[in-house]
């Protein structure tokens, strides 16, 4: 560049600038036309691929928990709450954000007792972010210290279930797992009930997952509370029970007892108890888990002797005896080949004995031979004596099937009387509650056919739901009722049974003006798939009605008890039913004959 | 060289200027309270829905005020006389905030870092923008100065003080603030007056390759700016995402979710805290999401109706110390606007600059709005088209009959 040129261009700003400022104009020209077109493939060309990223991004996907049902037991005629849910937060931070001493502060003054970690260590913790810092903080708590306002703390919502009666009726009560999902007793057996359904919750939300008002296509399907749940059980009866059965297990060799009380005369159930209880807030902690099963309802087993009572009302019912009829008693019978002896020994009883005396000494001659007398003879088991037996138990009384009550179940089971080897000796067995599996509900169900009036009525628990604060009672619209014995039948078999106890009531047990009547059953038990003859390991059972002098009996009894290689006589079951039966007639205030 | 009327001024820039900063008014009063409540949730501020709509308002109220200050009411005459002291005030100021902020000292506001505000008892103001201004003023002074002197391109006349004020500003911007947005900003104004001083093209280019030579050696050098343009290139070629690649990921995503037409004012979904910045550095992207390419179109448009007007309005204006005032503001002006676009739309890294007359901010509104206004009080003083081919029609304000020059028969 020569110095003419700087003269030119002083003398002429004009001209010298003209071509420099299009030469900016081209700048802005190319610099636009770059960010238009890049923008142009942004929004235009990869216009899909970003919204299908921003939703991934923006999208919120939320399940709505429904909230599990509670449990109710009846207190006299107030339904009282077993089972509840308590909302408990857990507090979480970010260190490097958060105002450290003002949490701190706060977390001391209104949650100290569930601060999870030394909060200075995680303040001291380089690049540490998110921490856990307090667990199972309840809500008031919780909203003490949301209040506060603080920046970088976030709370997380659990729920929890809680058993304000501690381990009451744990057995039939079940517990919730961590999941959330029902496990054993009601919490398992109606789970989907008191679980709900969940909603759905689907809606774009902001960086902190806050759900917006924005986009288009949100969902909301709110979510289904779980039924609250209430039990015909009556917490106080229950719990007296409870304190009773803990008492004789403690006093005998027995480990377990298990005690079921119905109302015979409408299938409703008022105790349903399996001790030792174990606490159901801290399910894992229980060693064995057989602490879990209901055994009133889950495990059949052979109530042994009891079941004399509904070999004895098919054969009164059917018109083949009476309680006077007669019979050679020799202290054993033989069925094919197989001797059968009464466990009942004394001289006295040897002979020509009717069958009331036969069922007062629990005798298997006796019920081996109302089993005869089904079949239209006096000397021998016929096919049509194990037919109607068969047509009795399972068909009438329901054993070996399914009850029908709310709860998980066992069917057990009835050999079929015209199938394998042996029948007459099988159903000899069966007259004496034995080669049969039923469980607590169905013997006590049936038992209650024989002294209610002959009325089969399914057995139940779930008294209705509480909608509101309101107790809402279920109808039993599927319930059967199914008249299977003569009123005179039903008669005849509670005289007996109340003769059966007749020394009792003079021992002075059994409080004047009631009727008590009951059987016992002492059960061997099958080991390697024969009996075991050493009776090292026996299960005591007894079953009773109670009522007033006169009239139909309130309520059944129904006690098992036993042990782990223990031999437990019905003796003990006996006494247990003794008390609990005074006790019962106490607490429901059942008054006697005037 | 003809005699110059004062004549109407450049309407186009009047308008386009206030129509951006309505629109700017309109994005903020939409997302201002996400931003607000995400503030709120994160970091536990108290901020009212309303707060940052209320602030822009503000700052376009002063805008506005220092726009017509400049625009109507001070001739740019008693400014320019000023060019000197103006460049020596924020230096000065520059410099205290840089001694102020080793020292701690409670006048000084810092965010992630950066110290670049004065705080008055909740006023804050940014002496980089101020920078900015003084030294297009004083650029249009000196480089007219020189001009009328023929020292240009001499090196102890020229290049020798140029290379010392132009220095030490870009030293307390880019390195005692650490604010590399106002830095572009300040070269491009720098090269551009140049340019158009007149600078003989050898010794432009020399100096343009040895700031280009600093700069990429300020980047390497540094690993926090390394980081910024290791994310660029991640995100340009579609790597695998950082916290680094995290704000022009958003900002992309912001953009790309707009389409065609937009969600609409009030539907941004990234303004809800996903984008950070959103209303300030990154508004342009929320204005992608809202309005769509056909919203951006007119945005950039706008913005380019502006610059060409000021190029025009600079070729049109005799004095040549206010065609470099001209160029500085068009400078300022694109540096900001393209810099700030490029950044969100991964053309280029992301240097913090705002886009004018949009984002929320005070300072960097106000200042610009009264460079703005300078353009615009110069645009009256045009010699328009000059005087060749001048006829009848163009004659603005000329009241009476008008005739025109090729009437067809009916």
């Amino acid at each position: 560049m020569s110095r003419t040129n700087y003269q030119h261009l002083v003398t002429n700003p004009a001209a010298s600038t003209s071509h420099r400022i299009k030469i900016l104009k081209n700048v802005v020209l190319i610099a636009l036309g770059i960010i238009l077109l890049r923008l142009f493939f942004i929004q235009i060309v990869e216009h899909n691929a970003w919204v299908a990223k921003a939703d991934e991004a923006h999208t919120l996907l939320e399940t709505i928990t429904a909230k599990r049902g509670e449990i109710y037991m009846m207190d006299e005629d107030e339904p009282v709450a077993v089972a509840l849910n308590q909302t408990t937060y857990q507090i979480i931070i970010d260190p490097a954000v958060t105002e450290k001493e003002g949490i701190k502060h706060a977390l001391e003054t209104y949650a100290k007792d569930y601060i999870a970690v030394n909060i200075d260590d995680i303040y001291n913790t380089e690049g540490l972010r998110y921490s856990i810092v307090a667990k199972n903080v309840p809500r008031e708590a919780a909203d003490k210290i949301a209040a506060e306002n603080l920046g970088a703390v976030w709370f997380k919502k659990n729920n929890q279930r809680v058993y304000p009666e501690g381990d009451l009726a744990s057995g039939l009560l079940g517990f919730v797992n961590a999941d959330g999902l029902g496990q054993y007793g009601v919490e398992g057996s109606l789970n989907d009930a008191l679980s709900g359904k969940d909603g759905l919750l689907k809606a774009t939300a902001d960086v902190n997952k806050v759900a917006l008002s924005i986009g288009k296509d949100n969902v909301k399907i709110p979510a289904e509370d779980g039924k609250n749940v209430v039990l015909s059980v009556d917490r106080g009866l229950q719990k007296g029970v409870e304190e009773i059965a803990v008492d004789a297990i403690n006093n005998t060799a027995a480990t377990n007892a298990s005690v079921l009380i119905m109302d015979p005369n409408t299938g409703e159930v008022l105790t349903m108890a399996n001790l030792p209880n174990y606490n159901p807030s801290d399910y894992g902690n229980v060693k064995d888990a057989s602490a879990y099963i209901n055994y009133t309802t889950e495990v059949p087993y052979e109530p042994a002797s009891i079941c004399k009572s509904f070999a004895f009302s098919a054969a009164l019912n059917e018109g083949a005896m009476t309680a006077d009829t007669t019979y050679f008693n020799e202290g054993y019978t033989t069925v094919d080949g197989w001797k059968i002896q009464n466990a009942e020994q004394r001289a006295s009883i040897y002979g020509t004995i009717n069958m009331k005396t036969a069922l007062y000494w629990s005798l298997n001659t006796g019920s081996i031979q109302a089993l005869r007398l089904l079949g239209g003879s006096a000397s021998e088991i016929t096919q049509q004596g194990r037919e109607k037996l068969y047509d009795y138990y399972y068909n009438k009384f329901r054993l070996g099937q399914i009850s029908g009550i709310e709860l998980i179940e066992a069917e057990g089971f009835i050999p079929d009387p015209n199938e394998g080897w042996g029948r007459d000796s099988v159903y000899a067995n069966m007259t004496f509650g034995q080669n049969l599996g039923i469980t607590m509900i169905q013997t006590a169900t049936a038992f209650s056919a024989v002294v209610n009036g002959g009325y089969y009525r399914t057995p139940f628990i779930v008294k209705g739901t509480m909608e509101n604060g309101e107790l809402v009672e279920k109808p039993h619209t599927e319930a059967i009722e199914d008249k299977i014995l003569s009123d005179e039948t039903s008669a005849a078999m509670r005289d007996m049974l109340i003769y059966n106890r007749n020394y009792k009531v003079r021992g002075g047990i059994d409080k004047p003006g009631y009727a008590i009547g009951g059987k016992s059953g002492t059960a061997q038990v099958v080991r390697n798939g024969a009996y075991d003859d050493t009776f090292a390991e026996l299960i005591g059972s007894y079953i009773g009605f109670v009522g007033p002098e006169g009239e139909l009996p309130k309520y059944v009894i129904m006690v098992k008890m036993w042990g782990e290689g223990q031999s437990i006589e019905s003796g003990d079951a006996m006494n247990l039913f003794d008390k609990i039966s005074n006790y019962a007639i106490n607490y429901l205030k059942i008054p006697p004959k005037a | 060289m003809p005699t110059i009327r004062k004549h109407k001024s450049d309407l186009v820039i009047v308008f386009a200027t206030l129509g951006l900063m309505a629109l700017g008014l309109i994005v903020i009063y939409a997302i201002g309270p996400m931003r607000a409540n995400v503030l709120n949730n994160t970091y536990g501020t108290d901020y009212d829905p309303n707060f940052f709509f209320i602030g822009q308002l503000r700052s376009v109220g002063l805008s506005l005020l220092a726009f017509f200050a400049a625009f109507k009411w001070i001739p740019y005459k008693y400014v320019k006389k000023f060019a000197k002291p103006l460049m020596i005030i924020s230096l000065i100021l520059s410099g205290l905030l840089w001694i102020l902020a080793m020292m701690h000292s409670s006048l000084v506001k810092c965010e992630l870092g950066e110290c670049r505000w004065f705080n008055f008892g909740g006023l804050s103001f940014q002496p980089a923008e101020l920078l900015k201004l003084a030294m297009v003023i004083y650029l249009a002074d000196f480089l007219s100065r020189k001009r009328e002197e023929g020292v240009i391109g001499k090196w102890r006349e020229f290049w020798l003080p140029l290379l010392i004020v132009c220095g030490l500003s870009l030293f307390l911007v880019v390195i005692a603030q650490g604010d590399l947005g106002t830095g572009v900003a300040l070269i491009a104004i720098i090269f551009g007056t140049l340019l158009i001083s007149g600078v003989p093209a050898r010794q432009y280019l020399i100096m343009l390759a040895v700031v280009l030579a600093v700069a990429v050696g300020s980047v390497i050098t540094s690993s926090h700016r390394m980081q910024r343009v290791d994310a660029w290139l991640t995100t340009l070629t579609g790597g695998e995402s950082t916290d680094s690649t995290y704000h022009v990921e958003n900002a992309m995503l912001a953009i790309g979710t707009g389409g065609m037409f937009g969600v609409g004012v009030g539907n941004s979904v990234q303004a809800t805290g996903y984008l950070p910045e959103s209303i300030n550095d990154s508004v342009f992207a929320i204005m992608g999401e809202t309005f769509g390419f056909i919203g951006l179109f007119i945005i950039i448009a706008i913005f380019g109706v502006i610059l060409l007007r000021m190029l025009k309005v600079a070729e049109g204006t005799a004095d040549f110390d206010n065609r470099l005032l001209v160029i500085g503001v068009f400078s300022w002006t694109l540096a900001q606007v393209v810099v700030n676009i490029m950044a969100m739309t991964s053309l280029v890294p992301v240097t913090g600059i705002t886009l004018p007359l949009l984002s929320y901010g005070g300072t960097s509104m106000i200042f610009i709005a009264f460079a703005i206004g300078e353009v615009c009080q110069l645009s009256c003083y045009t010699s328009r088209e000059v005087t060749r081919n001048e006829d009848i029609s163009s004659r603005r304000g000329v009241r009476g009959a008008h005739h025109s020059s090729g009437r067809r028969s009916s």
